[in-house]
């Protein structure tokens, strides 16, 4: 049939149809209708569970969200501890009174000066290293225990490579000097760290697998909820192709909603972290600053993107895998 | 040649066969009935044909392509070439009366501009212009059968399709839905229609074809039909 042009005048009109088949005229009025045909989704909305599932991915993107967060922090953490760890190495002075630290802090001065590795020094002495130890051992109870001063020495990056002989001749000039560049701490610091990221991220590909998970489960679901839809839309004609598009539109919406829904609560969370670390007070020194970086801010938006990408992949591949296997 | 069946079978894993050596041809602008005993296999004949279902035997051509074992990519542009009418509309309930009658062409993909004026004009041509908005659930089952012819006739098919369109409808109804297939035959369209009606069947003077037990077993008009009865 090439065009309805032709038609009588409609079905109303058939009982008095033994009239000869009049034109009937296409086209007339058009632009006088206003767009009828929505977005309206061809599978409806109890179909896919779409409230549960926004839900669930809601869920999903937030410990998404909170596991990438985690494996940033430790990253950025420990990039700090161990920059700061590198350029600088200390100088312990001991003695068995303060007499001989004092003394023995002077000598090691004296060395200091003649090497032009070391970029300046600050002299932490017994009374203020004690100090440092005071919240482990109380207020006051490090008098008389003839803390080791300290000497910490900024050195310049070359230095790194000749850091036994500055040690050798420190030990030389006094017994009771010994240096410490930092780096056992610093390995171990570097391992756990390491460990930490590698724990996060494992965790983050893990929900990402139980986002996808609970897409093919979804899209399984709906499609078998929506078999007379489908069994429908191929009788007019659609293509598989034409059916995965508008599920994959279908839980695109879904996982954009879902995982800007986690991906705030997990700001939340993250917010409340880290004004929980600033009010610490004398800890913060000690521990890294939590702080919203650059890094930290990208991943977090990439969150979203990355639940919907692998939601509306994992139900397109389901989809068209199910079709061909089932109808 | 619009169908071509040869030899044709059907049947379903594990159970016997539903058809049983069919051969059938419809040419361009024919129309036939199909009747037959409940459980015949009149559906089935049809859902062969709409491609819903493939022979198990024998050899099928539709638009004088070879369909028998043709790949699924195929099939959908063929599909689009026939318009189908089912006894119990299969409306989707959450779409309006517009966007039903809109759905083969919106697969197509053909942009709503190009097609929104046909289907508000078949709309009112099937006495539906009032109630585009309306969604089947709110509409007789008249009102949903005609919502269903509409959406059959969007894309202009070549070949119509009908299951039993009368058999939720008032007489009144059935008689001017029958009488529509035999005005869009005329427009050259290729038109089957299964149905039980046989009142209706002699009344509109058209080739019959029976089944009966799976079996394509007469091609006769109405008169030899009667003659027999």
């Amino acid at each position: 049939m090439n065009s309805l042009t032709g038609l009588s005048g409609g079905i109303e009109e058939t009982r008095r149809s033994d009239a000869p088949v009049a034109e009937h005229r296409f086209g007339k009025g058009r632009g006088q209708l206003l767009p009828r045909f929505s977005r309206a989704p061809l599978f409806p909305e109890a179909g896919s569970g779409g409230a549960p599932l926004t839900a669930l991915i809601a869920v999903i993107s937030s410990l998404a969200a909170l596991s990438l967060a985690a494996f940033i922090l430790i990253a950025v953490a420990a990039g700090q501890w161990t920059s700061d760890l590198k350029s600088s190495v200390t100088v312990q002075v001991k003695g068995s009174d303060i007499e001989e630290i004092n003394a023995r802090t002077e000598i090691a001065k004296g060395v200091l000066s003649g090497v032009s590795d070391v970029i300046g020094y600050e002299v932490i002495n017994s009374d203020d290293a004690g100090k440092l130890l005071e919240p482990w051992l109380g207020k006051g109870n490090t008098n008389g225990l003839n803390v080791p001063a300290l000497i910490e020495l900024k050195i310049t990056p070359a230095a790194r490579t000749r850091i036994t002989d500055l040690a050798r001749r420190l030990s030389e000039a006094s017994p009771g000097l010994v240096l410490d560049d930092h780096s056992e701490w610093n390995g171990r610091l570097a391992a756990a760290a390491r460990s930490g990221q590698a724990l996060a991220f494992a965790i983050f590909c893990l929900i990402m697998g139980a986002a996808s998970a609970i897409s093919i489960f979804a899209a399984r679901a709906g499609l078998a909820a929506n078999s007379e839809v489908v069994a429908l839309l191929h009788l007019v004609g659609a293509t598989d192709s034409f059916i995965a598009n508008e599920v994959q539109r279908r839980f695109t919406l879904i996982g954009l909603r879902g995982s800007a829904l986690g991906t705030l609560a997990a700001l939340f969370i993250l917010a409340l972290m880290a004004l929980a670390t600033r009010t610490r007070g004398s800890d913060a020194g000690f521990l890294p600053r939590f702080a919203f970086g650059p890094e930290l801010a990208v991943a977090l938006l990439l969150v979203p993107l990355a639940i919907c990408l692998v939601t509306a992949v994992a139900a397109r591949l389901t989809v068209l895998k199910t079709l061909g296997e089932t109808y | 040649m619009i169908v071509s069946l040869e030899q044709a079978g059907l049947a379903y894993d594990g159970g016997g066969e539903i058809l049983t050596d069919v051969n059938f041809t419809l040419g361009e602008g024919e129309f036939r009935f199909l009747t037959g005993p409940s459980g015949a296999g009149k559906t089935t004949f049809l859902k062969l044909i709409y491609l819903a279902l493939r022979p198990t035997s024998g050899r099928m051509t539709l638009f004088g392509e070879d369909v028998t074992d043709a790949p699924r990519e195929a099939l959908p542009p063929l599909r689009r070439r026939i318009g189908v009418v089912f006894q119990e509309f299969r409306l989707l309930d959450h779409l309006t009366a517009f966007e039903n009658v809109a759905l083969p062409m919106k697969v197509t993909g053909v942009n709503q501009n190009q097609y929104r004026e046909d289907v508000r004009e078949l709309l009112n041509w099937v006495g539906l212009g009032s109630r585009m908005d309306a969604r089947p659930a709110t509409l007789s089952g008249g009102e949903k059968q005609r919502v269903a012819l509409a959406r059959a006739l969007v894309s202009k098919p070549d070949l119509i399709l009908a299951d039993e369109p009368t058999g939720n409808v008032d007489p009144v109804m059935g008689e001017k839905i029958m009488k529509l297939f035999v005005e869009l035959n005329k427009l050259g369209a290729a038109v089957i229609v299964a149905t039980h009606d046989l009142q209706l069947v002699d009344a509109l003077g058209k080739k019959t074809m029976r089944l009966e037990m799976g079996r394509l077993l007469e091609e006769a008009s109405p008169p030899s039909r009667k003659r027999r009865a």
